[in-house]
């Protein structure tokens, strides 16, 4: 059960056959003298849900930044959808949500999850609208009714859910999640979990999470994207086979503890 | 449950609703008796110890003058509420420039954060003088009076207002290939409200003695004016009474900064 895909340095995961959302090669990124990720050879692939686990400096969180062309590469390159990281930007090929909401306090919920749409409008810029409007995000995330609330009015998970709303009005193709429920209680982070799940079954689109729990990170993931610290490196692709639709009842099953057993068991050597 | 709860829920919030304004009414009730009380005070300690009237008028003299010269209290309340806002709007739209420009270009910054720090350091009693001096007896001195006195603090606070904004907030603009206008008008100036309202309600009162500070130095119109002439002839009630004009001018400039800030800051 435990047929771990195994990734070396070098060597490319992933099947080659199907569509790659993003590709990493060679990827390296530095702060000064300091190499926060080396080396990175990763295929994304299109439509699946990966998470990132590791040991803190282990580079997750600079990889979707590297990815979201918020910190560029050392050395290497980086892909989305065969193009290069900015021209992904600047075709709203991805959407990212924060550790934190990031949302604008004076606008409304509603106001918040339009801005992207005002970006950029008023320069000629083609901004691509999504499937659907600002209104039935909003509805899809569950706050239906609190679209002209402010940001100070909802609850730490409601904001969550609109920043997820807001990174969903342009119908990216790549979502770029950076541990966006680390703050919240286990029951809201629970509830937000299963959320998530059903948007992406419904959206189709690539999403990459970043989280510090092992739980969350077997629970979400059909793979889960191990790397290791001193410097940022790849450790392991190990693909969750789980029964879907996921319930949070699997969470109690063998199968899970198992997978949850071993990531915490790599981790340790990471 | 539910039901309980519903039963319930108006009771309580009626109780709240009930508390809550007992509370406003003691919250007000208790700095108007204090006030009511010293000025009680006052007006027996100057009967009692028979203070004359020069030295330190009784409240009820300064009432009786407030009344019989209010027509010339009046004719002196507008050119100084005129010079106030006038140098208010000119101080604060010149700070608030500049703290643009500043936030900008570092260069602007370092060749002129200097120059105004200086400019705040000379006393406003000082500088006074001088731009009477420069600009005339006229209205235009005190105008540009009150606007020094209101610019620095705008100028110190809309620059951290505007750099206020959150390293996310930039990481999510640039995701957004937001321009940098784009990034200034739907996010930093935004976010620099708060900053700009609390330097706004200081300036709001500043305002409001750069005015009368330059009357002082040379104008036969104002409540400043009427002040310097009060003193020279020993009306000490039409002085007291002055000065309640006067701090009755701040009140009212401030209440409006109050008011326009409830209105816009709803966050």
């Amino acid at each position: 059960m435990m047929e771990a895909k195994n990734s070396l340095q070098g060597q490319k995961v992933g099947a080659p056959d199907k569509a790659l959302a993003a590709s990493l090669t060679d990827a390296t990124v530095r702060f000064g003298t300091f190499t926060a990720i080396d080396g990175l050879n990763l295929d994304i692939e299109e439509g699946a849900f990966y998470t990132i686990l590791g040991p803190s400096g282990c580079g997750k969180s600079t990889m979707l930044r590297l990815v979201s062309d918020l910190i560029p590469a050392a050395a290497g390159d980086v892909s989305i959808f065969g193009k290069t990281t900015e021209q992904a930007r600047l075709a709203r090929e991805f959407a990212f949500v924060f550790q934190d909401a990031t949302l604008l306090p004076w606008r409304s919920a509603l106001k918040n999850v339009e801005l992207p749409l005002e970006i950029g409008a008023k320069r000629g810029v083609d901004v691509p609208l999504g499937s659907r409007t600002p209104r039935e995000l909003l509805e899809l995330v569950g706050l239906k009714g609190r679209e002209d609330a402010l940001p100070h009015e909802l609850s730490g998970g409601m904001r969550q859910r609109v920043a997820i709303a807001r990174a969903l009005v342009c119908q990216p193709k790549l979502l770029l999640m950076d541990e966006p429920f680390g703050a919240l209680d286990e029951m809201t982070r629970d509830h937000l979990n299963l959320q998530l799940l059903d948007i992406w079954r419904e959206t189709g689109t690539t999403i990459l999470f970043v989280t510090h729990s092992i739980a969350e990170a077997v629970f979400l993931g059909q793979k889960v994207i191990m790397m290791r610290a001193h410097p940022g490196r790849l450790r392991e692709v190990v693909d969750i086979d789980l029964p879907e639709p996921r319930t949070i009842k699997q969470r109690d099953q063998q199968e899970f503890t198992a997978y949850c057993g071993y990531l915490r068991d790599l981790l340790e050597t990471c | 449950m539910a039901v309980a709860e519903n039963i319930t829920m108006p009771d309580l919030e009626a109780a709240e609703r009930a508390e809550a304004r007992r509370r406003k009414i003691v919250s007000t009730a208790v700095p108007l008796g204090t006030a009511a009380a010293l000025i009680l005070l006052w007006q027996l300690g100057v009967k009692a110890f028979g203070v004359p009237t020069y030295v330190a008028p009784a409240p009820s003299d300064v009432a009786v003058a407030f009344v019989e010269k209010f027509d010339i209290l009046l004719m002196n309340f507008w050119p100084t509420l005129m010079e106030s806002v006038a140098g208010f709007a000119v101080g604060n739209i010149v700070a608030i420039l500049i703290a643009v420009a500043f936030v900008h270009s570092r260069h602007v910054t370092m060749a002129f954060f200097p120059i105004a720090v200086f400019i705040n350091t000379i006393p406003i009693l000082a500088i006074a003088p001088i731009l009477v001096l420069i600009f005339g007896p006229g209205i235009t001195a005190k105008i540009v009076i009150a606007a020094l006195i209101c610019f620095f603090p705008t100028l110190v606070n809309m620059v951290r207002g505007l750099q206020a904004i959150s390293p996310q907030a930039l990481e999510l603009s640039r995701i957004l290939s937001a321009s940098k206008s784009e990034v200034f008008w739907k996010m930093r100036l935004p976010a620099s409200l708060p900053f700009l309202f609390s330097a706004l309600k200081i300036s709001a009162t500043t305002s409001v003695i750069g005015a009368i500070v330059g009357e002082w130095v040379g104008a036969d119109l104002g409540l400043g004016a009427l002040i310097i002439d009060a003193t020279f002839n020993f009306n000490s009630p039409l002085l007291y009474a002055t000065v309640f004009m006067s701090s009755g001018l701040s009140v009212l400039m401030f209440a409006l900064v109050t008011l326009a800030e409830k209105l816009i800051i709803r966050w």
